[in-house]
């Protein structure tokens, strides 16, 4: 139990953290640039603002660039093609780096690096954007120290990552735990020990009362563990601390109750842990917890609102990708609360049958 | 201390147990002696309240049975080790006297002695799950002694046991001096433990009394078996027909049986018959009459499957 509700999603979550919480990139990288216009080969190596562990070299040929960045060589590049004193056909570059390409602007990537493919991009909206600026201004093109590169977006992006698969991944924790919390009482049952508890001088009320609120306490210690060590160790921002906090218990009391009705449905305890992992990894699916935001078609999209997953995920992603205040989840969190009151309500019929003569 | 009258439980068209009534008093020894499927089971299901009688009553030192107080009064050995094998017997025995409310000094002491009382001291804080069969039923006795009930509910302890663990098992139960229920359908047990057996079959409590009551009344004769050579068995059965003593001679395969009020008596007879008519005997015993004996009288079937 404690291996599957806190040091499962804890493991995970620090294989995000370091994946991801860096930023994703390692070492030096060299971005590759070549091309007709020399100006703009000039201001693009001598680009401002690039991190120390980020250079631009130039390149003699466009063919030769291409053969190192497939040799791994360089990281990435920009080729600068066609005639820039034409700027009928320039399009208004896009500010987030990777949205698309400016025409003349040749990004040269390789699957194998990411970030490099970044920081191609990233060069080649600066440069688009600056020449495009140049445009208005003529002359200003050339000018050496106004390329920008913006160095924002990749290291927020992995750490966006982690602050939005943290809780994604805990949740989803939330319903195999408590599937397994009630596979230990169906173990109970069958071992007799729950006949046991039966025969003493208890109420059945307070032995299934017990049962869930122990299901129930350790999902929620299991998220809040994996939201502080995230936070404190990996520095995940899962928004403010109150919302997160509504939400952990909202995702606790939801999944708990869920896990624990649908795992009761089981004969025996072998039942409940197939059921706990299958249903586990279906919700996870189609809650799109195990996708990044948004890659859910829009149908799904739809469909995961019928997830508790599905609404904790909203929650906890207003608060850390939207930036949104606590007010925000009011909402989500009631909702779970509903989700966790029939969930709850069915969950206790069914283990007190199994308490109760 | 426990009264039962008319208990009766169904389970869809199968009726579990039907009209059974029994009482037990303060420090006796009461046995519940049936087949498997006989309803013992039930019954204590129903004094333990974990079963809701369809009809009838139970009641442990006055209290209706299934109340916290009637509860409190019961010490329950359930046939399954209602134990957790990971934990050690005394973390075990920790919990369940817990949930009996004893607690502090008293339930260390009270641990110190059960454990004492099964025979489990030196291996006390090692986990259940590597004990012995043996060791893990006297365990499960040690968990329905804690809390010092007033009446001790054992539903079959010796199942699966060893014979070392079983005579210590039984010994232990002989010496409590507490009221005892106790199911089994081993006749041995009952006839060495119980003051007064209940014979249950088919739901029905079907006769009650001391063992050699139930013994007198509906056990029988005593039966002489023999074994002889193929050709001596006629000559044999004749000769014994006239024999003093001898109520009836069934030729069984191999040898006779002979009946017998007084079958040690009969039997220097016999050998004395043999010899004279040159008949080789090869095999004697001779068969008290027993609960299994009278179990068979009564329902014209084996104790045992």
């Amino acid at each position: 139990m404690v291996i599957t509700c806190i040091v499962a999603p804890l493991a995970l979550a620090a294989i995000l953290g370091f994946a991801f919480a860096t930023g994703g990139s390692n070492g030096h990288l060299t971005i590759g640039v070549s091309g007709t216009s020399t100006a703009l080969v000039n201001a693009a190596e001598h680009a401002t603002q690039l991190p120390p562990n980020v250079t631009v070299r130039q390149i003699a040929t466009g063919s030769t660039l291409k053969k190192e960045v497939a040799n791994g060589t360089l990281a990435g590049g920009v080729i600068l093609s066609g005639p820039h004193d034409k700027l009928t056909n320039l399009l208004i570059p896009i500010v987030d780096p990777g949205a698309s390409h400016s025409p003349g602007f040749d990004v040269v990537s390789s699957p194998s690096s990411l970030s490099g493919q970044q920081w191609a991009e990233s060069l080649a909206a600066g440069l688009a954007s600056r020449f495009y600026a140049g445009r208005l201004q003529p002359g200003s093109a050339t000018d050496r120290a106004a390329i920008s590169i913006t160095s924002e977006t990749l290291g927020n992006a992995g750490r966006g990552v982690l602050n939005y698969f943290a809780p994604s991944i805990a949740v989803v924790f939330l319903f195999v735990g408590s599937g397994l919390g009630m596979r230990s009482l169906l173990l109970e049952r069958s071992t007799g020990t729950l006949v046991r508890m039966a025969a003493a001088p208890i109420r059945p009320n307070r032995i299934v009362l017990g049962k869930l609120l122990a299901i129930f306490i350790t999902a929620l210690v299991s998220i809040l563990v994996v939201w502080g060590v995230t936070t404190v160790v990996f520095g995940a921002d899962w928004g403010p601390p109150l919302g997160v906090f509504l939400m952990c218990l909202g995702a606790a009391l939801a999944m708990s109750g869920l896990g624990v009705f649908l795992t009761s449905l089981a004969k025996d305890e072998q039942g409940a842990f197939g059921i706990s992992l299958i249903v586990g990894l279906v919700l996870a699916l189609l809650g799109g917890n195990l996708l990044p935001p948004g890659a859910l078609p829009r149908p799904f999209q739809i469909l995961a609102l019928g997830t508790p997953n599905g609404w904790a995920l909203v929650g906890f992603g207003r608060l850390s990708l939207l930036g949104e205040p606590t007010s925000s989840v009011i909402g989500p969190f009631l909702i779970l609360l509903v989700i966790a009151a029939i969930t709850g309500a069915l969950a206790l019929t069914r283990v007190r049958r199994m308490v109760r003569p | 201390m426990l009264a039962c009258e008319g208990l009766r439980k169904q389970f869809g068209d199968r009726t579990a147990v039907d009209d059974v009534s029994f009482s037990i008093a303060e420090g006796e020894c009461y046995g519940l002696l049936g087949p498997n499927g006989a309803g013992k089971t039930t019954t204590i299901a129903m004094v333990c309240g974990l079963l809701e009688p369809d009809g009838g009553t139970a009641t442990i030192d006055g209290a209706p049975a299934g109340s916290l107080e009637a509860k409190a009064a019961v010490g329950f050995v359930p046939q399954e080790l209602a134990l957790y094998p990971d934990l050690s017997a005394t973390e075990n025995l920790r919990f369940f006297g817990q949930l009996y409310g004893v607690g502090g000094q008293r339930l260390e002491r009270r641990i110190r002695e059960t454990l004492e009382l099964v025979g489990l001291t030196e291996r006390a804080t090692e986990r259940v799950g590597t004990y012995s069969g043996g060791m893990k039923r006297r365990a499960n006795i040690a968990a329905g002694l804690l809390h010092e009930p007033k009446l001790l509910i054992l539903d079959e302890p010796t199942v699966g046991v060893d014979p070392q663990s079983r005579n210590s098992i039984l010994e232990t139960v002989g010496h409590l001096g507490i009221a005892v229920l106790y199911t089994t359908h081993y006749m041995e047990e009952a006839t060495k433990l119980c003051r007064r057996v209940g014979i249950i079959d088919s739901g029905r409590l079907i006769a009650e009394a001391t063992p050699a009551q139930l013994i007198s009344d509906h056990g029988g004769q005593d039966r002489v078996r023999l074994t002889c050579a193929p050709d001596c068995i006629d000559s044999l059965a004749e000769a014994c027909r006239h024999l003093e003593g001898v109520s009836a001679v069934n030729v069984l395969e191999g040898g006779l049986e002979l009946q017998s009020d007084h079958g040690a008596t009969v039997l220097t007879r016999v050998v004395d018959t043999a010899s004279r008519i040159h008949a080789e005997l090869t095999g004697v015993e001779v068969m008290a009459p027993n609960l299994e004996s009278v179990f068979l009288s009564l329902t014209g079937k084996e104790l045992r499957d």
